[in-house]
């Protein structure tokens, strides 16, 4: 915002609006819901089994910090690894496509092909062929989260305007420059996008990948405590994946404005 | 950088004189039914030195023209020379020096190091000093030397033409060929670049064949006017602007300069009309 608009809208705004600026909307909102949610399991006695009131929840976690924090803590370098494994393998599967034009040939159909697998099938095939470590629960993220990677940033290469790519050649540019001076700066802004959703698909594909086989990791305190019906603790679990997904996803976007800071921003102008 | 004393310029019929020169130029494209001549039997004789401008209606193949003179296209039958080589290779020995309607800047890259990046990649010989210094010299020449740090999201739509145009001259070719260069831009801004367009092209003495479909722009700017009709795409007259260069803005009121102007529109009227019954 400039600060023109910032002080028109001092000027013609009641002091109450102030309420519908920035973040405080989502802030309201989420606290009315849990206030709402803490009213309804006590005023209809709802069974602490089905669903736990928020103050039981925030119990729980104070209640058993350390266990989730060291599982927190498991799912949080799983989800790491994978990220950047997955990163790796769909950015070198897309320089492969773009640069070899026979090799995209071969490869792109085999990679669609494969995106319609249904990769949580493939979780206990990974825990029979790599055991119950880190080593599944890696394997089972990469093909879960790098195929955005891979098509945002074939889109992003694919969407050089043509009369530039005529400029650049015109003068003798060879296939080697133009992917790497052009056609991978000019796809950032989209890759960074892939790798947003990359990092979403990161946090289900680990939490999947504990549920098939796993001795820790907030998938694994899930599983675990829905068992005990400790739904509580299930609950927490919940929560802190939540949150390692959001930090994932904003620690993402944070390399973006540093990285790209030309790339188009959504609520920012 | 020499920059040549302001000179009146001549305008030279003369074919041996040629720079640029096409010979029953035809190009056709597309692929089975959707094939088309784009261009008939072009002869052009663009002498070493001259503003020509390609005026037309839409579809009469004015930027393919351009595009096979600057090697982008491939005659189908005829030929085309640019100092006497095929027109790619000129391209690839910094001969032309493209600027399209779109500034296709490199986002990430600042004004400075988006004037250098053709030279840098077309002529290893320079260090990476003397390109920046090249640069810097052509920013000068387009009147936007102090926005050379300014990336090109910082920059209106005309000052990111004026770096397309740096751009190009950064490669010192013999020839511009600018296709709709000022098309995006708004009646006052196309005005100021018309101005600095005529003022670069008097300092630096390059040929320049630019397209566009104002009648104005064209009178100001060319000695040459080749006027192109439709289906078809082919050269139906050649117009001679007697006005005297400089060009001071009094050339916009004077008589030669109106006359001119009706003389072209009355042209171009007729350029509507398809040729040879086709």
């Amino acid at each position: 915002m400039s600060l023109g608009t910032a002080s028109l809208a001092d000027v013609e705004r009641p002091g109450w609006r102030v309420a519908t600026e920035g973040w405080l909307p989502a802030l309201i909102l989420a606290f009315a819901a849990v206030l709402a949610w803490e009213a309804a399991v006590r005023v209809f006695s709802v069974s602490p089994y089905i669903v736990p009131a928020p103050s039981a929840i925030v119990a729980a976690l104070w209640r058993e910090w350390p266990t989730l924090a060291s599982a927190t803590l498991v799912t949080a370098r799983e989800i790491l690894i994978g990220f950047v494994v997955s990163a790796v393998v769909g950015i070198a599967l897309a320089l492969l496509i773009v640069r070899f034009d026979w090799l995209g040939r071969a490869l792109y159909p085999l990679i669609v092909l494969f995106q319609n697998v249904p990769k949580v099938a493939l979780a206990p095939i990974f825990i029979l062929w790599f055991g119950y470590d880190l080593a599944p629960k890696i394997g089972l993220i990469t093909v879960i989260a790098f195929f955005p990677v891979t098509l945002s940033m074939l889109a992003g290469m694919e969407s050089v305007d043509p009369s530039l790519l005529a400029l650049m050649r015109s003068v003798g540019t060879g296939a080697t420059d133009i992917l790497f001076k052009i056609r991978v700066p000019h796809s950032l802004p989209q890759l960074m996008a892939g790798l947003k959703i990359a990092a979403t698909f990161s946090v289900i594909g680990a939490i999947v990948g504990e549920f098939a086989g796993a001795s820790a990791g907030l998938g694994y305190t899930i599983q675990f405590a829905s068992t005990q019906l400790d739904t509580a603790l299930v609950f927490a679990a919940l929560a802190l994946v939540s949150v390692l997904g959001v930090g994932f996803y904003y620690l993402v976007e944070l390399v973006e404005t540093i990285a790209v800071p030309w790339a188009p921003k959504f609520n920012r102008d | 950088m020499p920059l040549s004393a302001l000179r009146p310029m001549e305008p030279k019929p003369d074919r041996a004189a040629a720079l640029i020169r096409t010979e029953a130029l035809s190009v056709t494209l597309g692929r089975g039914t959707g094939r088309q001549e784009i261009l008939h039997d072009i002869d052009l004789a663009v002498p070493e030195g001259a503003f020509v401008c390609l005026i037309g209606p839409s579809g009469c193949g004015k930027s393919t023209l351009l595009k096979a003179l600057g090697g982008l296209v491939l005659p189908s039958a005829g030929r085309v020379t640019v100092a006497g080589l095929e027109p790619a290779e000129a391209a690839r020995r910094r001969m032309i020096g493209l600027v399209f309607q779109d500034a296709n800047l490199l986002p990430w890259k600042n004004a400075l190091d988006n004037v250098a990046l053709l030279r840098g990649i077309a002529d290893k010989s320079l260090s990476r000093a003397e390109l920046r210094e090249r640069a810097q010299a052509m920013l000068d020449l387009v009147e936007l030397g102090d926005a050379a740090r300014r990336r090109p999201h910082e920059l209106s739509g005309g000052m990111r033409q004026r770096v397309a145009i740096a751009r190009a001259l950064a490669l010192d070719p013999a020839v511009l060929l600018m296709d709709e260069p000022f098309g995006a831009l708004d009646a006052i801004t196309r005005d100021a670049m018309s101005r600095s367009l005529l003022d670069i092209w008097q300092r630096t003495g390059k040929t320049i064949i630019l397209v566009t479909h104002s009648i104005e722009e064209a009178v100001y700017l060319a000695s040459e006017v080749h006027v192109m009709g439709i289906r078809p795409g082919r050269i139906i007259e050649t117009l001679h602007v007697p006005l005297p260069y400089p060009r001071g803005d009094a050339v916009l009121d004077s008589a030669e300069f109106g006359q001119a102007e009706r003389r072209l529109r009355a042209l171009l009227r007729l350029s509507h009309q398809p040729g040879d019954g086709r």
